[in-house]
């Protein structure tokens, strides 16, 4: 695994703004960056990302299965009450998942270690799925890059292919917060997937959703909603007004409710406890929990809820050594093993592997400045080339 | 190892792919009709495929059709005397109103199955000639044998009449993004 600086597209701004992307000029597309990429080789990706993600999904899987049957382990995710049946019929009634991507700090060489996992609302996929892939045949025909490069991508084709099998019938709806624009991106791209499935898809705001006097969703044209495939976290649904609606409005979710146990960062220490020394894990606790004077002083804190490395603080020998502001945090935290991600020169990559359908089938490379990804990460290209 | 080859980039953005859809949507094959009795009236049909495709249509209408919670909107859709009372009352005892049912469609036979679910039509009073499905989708105004548009033929969705909006969202408002 290398970080190779390259010379950026000519063409990048066009193409940014073909693609409906933001562009700062001298500082390039918003949340990208291909003046330097990242090479692996077929065995790296293969045998230290792609089976081992395939592997921690059925970890995670377990996770899920235990947790549905135990409310002490619902009560430590914090999860409301009410909503402990409907997330276990849910997982028993086999509700399909569409995708997720797991964040794994990797230097090219040992076991790439589970940072988290974003089981729910994933973003970057556009990038990961379209722009990066683009950026790989152009770069190779401009003679940027060596012919040959491969790229481990497949993330477009199987997203299509998932949609039939999830069993959708009549309409879906799709929906996001409507302020935010990168989520609305995220999700245009989503239903234009769905679209070329031979699904019939509807955008709509979580704002806009209405409720008729049965309890049930309704859009802005009073259509009873079916299946809503939300770019809106679980955890937000469940403490919102509508949300105590929410199980008895039929309403068929995706991601499913079961998600609300894996995208929370209190499954690092589910998954510690019971596959303790799995090679891809990093030791986690509850904090709180006594057993974690094991991690010696030298920790990562993270709020159970948090987003994009908000409230995420480093822990030395006892001391704060980094910490990022943020909203979250009234919730509790775990600790988890400090893992440092790799330093390419002052960048710190952070490794995306993207599940869909639970299998791995691509992946993004997320850069900071820092060692906790936040919002200013911007996504590099990467390629397979042996 | 990993192509992604089988579509080509310029398919993903968006507005080549909706033109793409709004000028060359496949059509299927539909059968029209206004009534049991014109359906009856057709020699291509057999009476027990109108009666049972009748009923199928029918049978959806009370939960597909649009609602209204005043005679008056629905006649300003749908013209004067072409809204019906529904036969249910929102909980708190009002009055539900919708368009009377103007037609059905049913699919075409494909190896003795229908193509797709029979449903009723409608007609707005802005365009009185065509029939509309209860997703508000032209179906053009031929009756017997015919095609339309394959988001036409879909299975129309349950309408309701919603009485309260903006129950999410809030923390959205408050947390940003909802990305990770």
């Amino acid at each position: 695994m290398q970080r190779i600086p390259v010379t950026q597209r000519p063409d990048l701004a066009q193409a940014a703004s073909e693609h409906g992307f933001g562009y700062k000029t001298g500082d390039g597309m918003i949340g990208w960056d291909e003046t330097a990429y990242y090479q692996f080789t077929l065995r790296q990706v293969e045998d230290d990302l792609e089976g081992p993600a395939e592997q921690l999904e059925g970890l995670c899987f377990d996770v899920v299965a235990r947790a549905v049957d135990d409310e002490a382990v619902l009560r430590r995710l914090g999860i409301p009450e009410p909503f402990w049946g409907y997330i276990a019929d849910s997982w028993r009634n086999g509700e399909k998942n569409l995708y997720g991507r797991m964040d794994l700090s990797y230097d090219g060489e040992g076991p790439a270690k589970l940072l988290e996992y974003n089981a729910d609302t994933p973003t970057a996929l556009y990038e990961t799925a379209v722009f990066q892939w683009e950026w790989l045949e152009r770069a190779m025909e401009l003679g940027l890059i060596p012919d040959g490069c491969d790229q481990f991508n497949d993330v477009h084709e199987s997203i299509v292919q998932s949609f039939p099998l999830l069993g959708i019938e009549g309409l879906s709806h799709f929906a996001c917060n409507q302020n935010i624009e990168d989520d609305k991106g995220t999700l245009d791209y989503l239903e234009e997937c769905a679209r070329e499935a031979g699904l019939e898809t509807q955008p709509l705001a979580m704002e806009d959703i209405g409720i008729d006097d049965q309890g049930r969703f309704t859009d802005l044209d009073d259509n009873v909603i079916a299946t809503l495939i939300k770019l809106y976290p679980w955890e937000w649904i469940m403490d919102e007004e509508f949300g105590r609606n929410v199980p008895a409005s039929g309403v068929r979710f995706v991601e499913p409710p079961w998600k609300a146990i894996l995208s929370n960062k209190g499954l690092l220490p589910l998954m510690w406890e019971m596959f303790e020394g799995h090679p891809n894990l990093l030791p986690a606790y509850f904090d709180g929990d006594p057993a974690a004077d094991a991690l010696g002083g030298t920790y990562v804190r993270k709020p159970l809820l948090s987003r994009q490395g908000a409230n995420i603080e480093i822990v030395r020998d006892g001391k704060t050594e980094f910490k990022n502001d943020g909203p979250y945090g009234a919730e509790a935290c775990i600790l988890q093993g400090f893992h440092p991600l790799p330093d390419h020169g002052g960048h710190y990559p952070l490794i995306g592997c993207w599940l869909v359908a639970s299998k791995a089938v691509g992946m993004c490379i997320r850069e900071d400045r820092t060692l906790v990804t936040g919002t200013d990460a911007r996504v590099v290209p990467h390629v397979i080339l042996d | 190892m990993k192509r992604w080859n089988s579509i080509s980039v310029a398919m993903l953005m968006g507005v080549s792919l909706i033109a793409l859809s709004a000028c060359e949507e496949p059509q299927v094959d539909a059968s029209v009709f206004e009534s049991l009795k014109q359906c009856y009236d057709d020699p291509a049909m057999s009476d027990d495929e109108c009666k049972i495709s009748y009923k199928e249509a029918q049978d959806q209408h009370t939960a597909v059709a649009p609602k209204y919670a005043s005679q008056a909107d629905c006649q300003a859709d749908f013209g004067m005397g072409k809204c019906e009372q529904a036969p249910y009352r929102t909980s708190s005892g009002g009055s539900v109103f919708m368009p009377l049912m103007m037609g059905y469609m049913m699919g075409s036979m494909i190896g003795g199955r229908r193509s797709m679910m029979s449903q009723p039509l409608y007609r707005s009073a802005g365009s009185r000639n065509s029939f509309r499905t209860a997703d508000n989708r032209n179906v053009g105004s031929k009756t017997g044998r015919t095609q339309v548009a394959r988001s036409a033929a879909s299975r129309p969705s349950f309408k309701s009449s919603t009485i309260r909006r903006g129950g999410f969202g809030a923390s959205g408002g408050r947390f940003g993004s909802a990305a990770t």
